[in-house]
Parts: structure tokens; C-alpha cells; sequence
């Protein structure tokens, strides 16, 4: 419906700004007649280009190639769909005659449709988040344990009459204790609920792009196709400029494929989520360009997934590979990979989990990771062997890089990748640690590491 | 004989309770109240029953069970389980590393006691 309409909004939006036709070709960098051939709709144009266009005339995408209709369509669709309204025989198929006969009043029921969809969306988030949230979990653990306590104590003290007076004694100043320190852990838990809710969303626009990358299994099998058709035009560059071109191919070719499945993806919620998604899918694709996936695992195999081998082979950059490692399809015992990047603050500013691999989500994560000493020794790539308090083992493999513009006398600003993995999975790899190499003892982060006499602690746990 | 149970437990409310009822029991207790200890306990001591809590200070229930099950001196030592995450994760967390039985806080004093007696009794066979 909507790709008829771009030519006549171009052509109404330019004469409204008092553009000659040839002016704006101008602009955007093709010929007048290229231009007249877009405003009769006899030449359909996407990505790049159409981003050229709405930009010269100072309007948004969405607007200019109609899918703000399509979204609304859409959303008016699925809501024929809604149990209460399919009993009423709603007409799915004159949603669109609704659109365009009464505008003001379609758009207001896909945004009441849509503010119940996002009601709906937080409750689920909600219940997730009191299921997967490490801090939760840790509270409900302490919690229970104090609990256990308290009914067990109080089992004694009903069951077992012929005890002393002096362990009756000592068996109710153990309920009384524990009953206490049960009220604490629920006030702290009130508040930290309490927080929560008065926070305006629940997901920043990193966690958005984090739960698209995570519903798909960090991988886009739409990119990767599409990308495995235009690594052969790779095949004449020259290293040095290949990332550059596959960028460039990125952004000519796959823009749109990227703008459909941003525009798809439920978790994506807000404009800084959209730009943030776009930018990591380009990323993504740059790579699915660079490394195709059936060659990428087959090296990663045979090189023992060797970050800095694999970064060689493919001419591709340290974090690039770390990244491509972390969306090899899951087949028998292939490797999972984990991936984080920091600042030199010790910020995370990416994070993509691996099942089993409990980080702090909301606060800072534990200072005795690899991942923020390896920027003591730039450029080297370090093996950490740890192990969690929930006696898990895993091995971290970092490196910090240099970001920024290089030169004498200028600041040197790293950010480091680190690539993680169970140790188990390690011996596949040329990380695998020797029996002999030491076993760090590190944590999720402060405010849920059960390790109290850690000396790098600088946040108490919940309830203690 | 008096059966003899270690119980690793850093929670000493808890802890005081279950030896209580243990010694009731007939058992005979000891307790640790870290990771290390309870392994090096277990190793030396060879108790009848280690009741052995998951998260321990200094090294964690799967730890030491881990280290247990790959000595022979306490490969077969029935051990009993306890967190209080009872999440099918930490279930099978527990059994894959190698416990017996697994019990979830908040639990019944007689479901301990019943898992105890039964553990002693299999391991005396």
C-alpha cells in the first residue's frame, strides 16, 4: 500500500519547502531525470537513498515512505484479532479504508491498542525480571533460608516437649533472631521494588537491543544470507580496505534488510533503542560480510578458535571475531561464547550473556575480572581461569584496544573486549587452561556475591 | 554403631537445629561451616552422611562435591543436598555433580531426617 504514496509525498513535501525538482537532485547527489522518475513512483527507491531524501527535506523515514500507515495497519489488523474484538466480526480487510476515511480516529485506536499492548509487555517484563533478575533471586534466596530457619526451630519447639528449659530458651531467641532479620530482608525488598517502580521504563535502550539479540539467539539468519551473497565482491579488495567496502555494502545493500527487522522486533520500543539496534546490526552485518558464517566456523574450528588467528585470516578486528564467535549456530558440541565490552571507566557498554553466566545487571560487576585489568597491558590477549560462588567454572579471554584517533601527544583512550566461556567448553579451544593454572575465585558483582570477607568488596549485599 | 553425620552449613540457626534433631535422631554430628573445611572434613573423617549446603563461603556445595566425587576416598559417600534455590537448574546442577538427594529450604524436619536415615542405611549395604 504504502510504496505508491513515496513519489507524491517527495514531490508534495519538496513544493512545499520551494524546491525546484533539479535543486533537490542536486542535494542528494543524483541526476534530475533519476529524480523525476522517483516523484511519478516509476522507480522504487530504500535505504541509503530514501534517508537522503527524507533528510534534504528535513522529514522523518517513517513519514516519507508510509510506514507510519503500514505500522498503524498493522496494528489495527492485529487488533481485529484481539478476543473481544473478533467476537464483534471486526473487518480486517477495511482496516486500511478506515485509515484513510477517518484518520484522526484509526490513529487513536492504534495508540490505545498499542498503550495496552506496552501495559501488557511490562507486566511480562515484570515477572521476568522477578525470575531472572540476580539481585531478586539473591533476596528471595536469603529469604527462604531465613525462613527455613524459623520453621524448623519452631518444629522443634512444638514436637520435642522434654527439652531443658535453657534450649527452649536458646530455641526461641533463634525464632526471634530470625524473624528479625526475615522483617529486614523484606523492607530492603519493599524498597528495592519500590525503586523499580518509580523508574519511568523498565528497559533502557541497552537492554532493548540486548533482548532482540538475545530472542534471536544472536543471530540474523535474514543478514547472513543476504550477506553471504555479497562477501564474493569482497574478494578483490584489498585488506586494508575491507572493512571499509564491506561497511559501505552494509549500509548500500542491507540498510533496509536492517530497517525491516528493526521495525519488526517487538523489544524494540524507543528511537534510541532503533539507532542503537541499527548500529549494532550494521556491525553485525559487517561481519556476516566479512567472516561468512560457513567459513567463519569452520576456521574457528580449525584454528581452535584462536581470536587473534581468526582476526588474521578474515583481515577483521579482535572484537569483530569475539562478536562473529558469539552467533556460531548452536550444532553438538560447538563452543558458547559470552561477549562484554568496557570503558576505561569499568563501564560495561555491551553485553552479551552466555546461559549460565549470572553478571550484575544493574549495578557494577565484579572488579576482579579480567576485563578491567587487561587495559594495564594494552593490545595483549589474557586468559583468566575463575570460578563463581555458585561453583561454576569459567574462562575469560581479554584484550584492550586502543579507540580514537592515534598520534604523538594524544590521550590514548581503551575500550576492552572479553570473550567468555565455561570451562568445559575451553578445552576445545587453544584458551583451554592447564590443570596447574590457577583458579581465580571472582563474583557476579558486590551487591549479590556471597563472598563477605573479600577484600575488593565495595557494596554490601542486600541483607546483610 | 552410631552413624556419624557431617553437616556443612554456614547458617548457624540452621545449623544448630539440624544438629538437634540429628542427635535426636541418634546420629552423631559434626559441623563446618565453610566449603573447605567440609572437604577436608569429609576426606579425613569419613563420615556415614554429609548433609551439604550449596552456598558455602570459600568454596560452594558443587565444588566440594566435585572434589569428592573425584577421590576415591569419598566417591561413593552418600551426600544429601540443601539450597534454598529450588529451581530445576539447581536440581540438576546437584545431581549431575553428584549428590544423592536434594532437599530445598524451607524444608520439614522430617524430611531431613527421613533422607538422613535412608542415606545412612543405603550406604551401610
Amino acid at each position: 500500500m504504502h510504496r505508491s504514496i513515496v513519489g507524491a509525498r517527495i514531490r508534495q513535501r519538496r513544493r512545499a519547502l520551494g524546491l525546484k525538482q533539479a535543486e533537490l537532485a542536486q542535494r542528494i547527489r543524483i541526476s534530475p531525470s533519476y529524480m523525476n522518475l522517483i516523484e511519478l513512483n516509476k522507480r522504487r527507491i530504500a535505504g541509503s537513498l530514501l534517508r537522503r531524501i527524507a533528510d534534504a527535506l528535513s522529514m522523518p523515514l517513517e513519514e516519507l515512505d508510509g510506514v507510519s500507515e503500514r505500522r498503524l495497519f498493522e496494528t489495527l489488523s492485529g487488533l481485529a484479532n484481539h478476543p473481544s474484538f473478533r467476537t464483534l466480526g471486526a473487518e480486517v480487510e477495511r482496516a486500511s479504508e478506515l485509515i484513510g476515511r477517518f484518520p484522526a480516529w484509526a490513529k487513536g485506536l492504534g495508540e490505545l491498542a498499542q498503550s495496552e499492548q506496552e501495559a501488557t509487555l511490562r507486566v511480562q517484563l515484570l515477572s521476568d525480571r522477578l525470575s531472572n533478575d540476580p539481585y531478586l533471586s539473591e533476596t528471595l534466596h536469603r529469604m527462604l533460608t531465613r525462613i527455613a530457619a524459623v520453621r524448623s526451630t519452631t518444629e522443634i519447639l512444638n514436637e520435642y516437649a522434654d527439652m531443658s528449659d535453657e534450649r527452649r530458651d536458646r530455641f526461641n531467641r533463634i525464632v526471634h533472631e530470625e524473624i528479625q532479620s526475615l522483617s529486614e530482608v523484606g523492607e530492603a525488598l519493599t524498597a528495592y521494588l519500590d525503586r523499580a517502580e518509580d523508574s519511568e521504563r523498565v528497559l533502557t535502550p541497552v537492554d532493548e537491543v540486548e533482548a532482540m539479540f538475545d530472542a534471536r539467539d544472536k543471530q540474523f539468519v535474514e543478514i547472513e544470507t543476504a550477506a553471504a551473497l555479497l562477501a564474493p565482491s569482497l574478494n578483490d579488495v584489498h585488506s586494508a580496505s575491507l572493512r571499509s567496502k564491506a561497511k559501505e555494502l552494509a549500509e548500500e545493500r542491507l540498510g533496509s534488510v536492517i530497517d525491516d527487522l528493526i521495525e519488526r522486533e517487538p523489544s524494540i520500543k524507543t528511537a534510541a533503542a532503533a539507532g542503537r539496534a541499527r548500529r549494532a546490526l550494521l556491525d553485525y552485518a559487517v561481519g556476516a560480510i566479512v567472516m561468512p558464517m560457513d567459513a567463519f566456523a569452520r576456521h574457528a574450528a580449525d584454528t581452535k578458535y584462536d581470536l587473534e588467528l581468526l582476526a588474521d585470516v578474515f583481515s577483521a578486528e579482535f572484537h569483530a571475531v569475539c562478536h562473529r564467535l558469539t552467533a556460531l549456530p548452536r550444532a553438538g558440541s560447538t563452543p558458547r561464547f559470552g561477549y562484554f565490552c568496557a570503558n576505561a571507566a569499568g563501564t560495561i557498554i555491551e553485553m552479551m550473556g552466555l546461559d549460565g553466566f549470572t553478571a550484575q545487571r544493574y549495578a557494577a560487576a565484579c572488579p576482579l575480572w579480567v576485563l578491567f585489568s587487561a587495559q594495564q597491558s594494552p593490545e595483549t590477549v589474557i586468559r583468566q581461569r575463575v570460578l563463581f560462588p555458585s561453583g561454576e567454572r569459567f574462562v575469560f579471554v581479554a584484550r584492550a584496544r586502543h579507540v580514537g584517533p592515534s598520534g604523538f601527544g594524544r590521550p590514548r583512550n581503551y575500550r576492552t573486549d572479553m570473550l567468555v566461556m565455561k570451562e568445559a567448553d575451553a578445552h576445545q579451544t587453544v584458551y583451554a587452561p592447564e590443570p596447574s593454572a590457577i583458579v581465580e575465585e571472582v563474583g557476579p558483582g558486590c551487591r549479590i556475591c556471597p563472598r563477605t570477607m573479600c577484600q575488593h568488596r565495595v557494596e554490601d549485599p542486600l541483607s546483610e | 554403631m552410631v552413624k556419624r553425620v557431617l553437616l556443612a552449613e554456614d547458617e548457624p540457626n540452621i545449623a544448630e537445629s539440624l544438629t538437634f534433631l540429628l542427635e535426636r535422631a541418634g546420629f552423631e554430628v559434626s559441623v563446618k561451616t565453610d566449603g573447605r573445611q567440609a572437604l577436608d572434613a569429609a576426606l579425613s573423617d569419613t563420615p556415614d552422611v554429609l548433609i551439604l549446603d550449596v552456598m558455602l563461603p570459600e568454596m560452594s556445595g558443587y565444588e566440594v562435591l566435585r572434589h569428592l566425587r573425584a577421590d576415591r576416598r569419598a566417591e561413593t559417600l552418600p551426600v544429601l543436598m540443601l539450597t534454598a534455590k529450588g529451581q530445576r537448574a539447581d536440581r540438576e546442577t546437584a545431581l549431575e555433580s553428584g549428590a544423592d538427594l536434594f532437599i530445598t529450604k524451607p524444608f520439614a524436619n522430617s524430611e531431613i531426617i527421613d533422607a538422613v536415615k535412608q542415606l545412612a542405611e543405603a550406604g551401610a549395604d
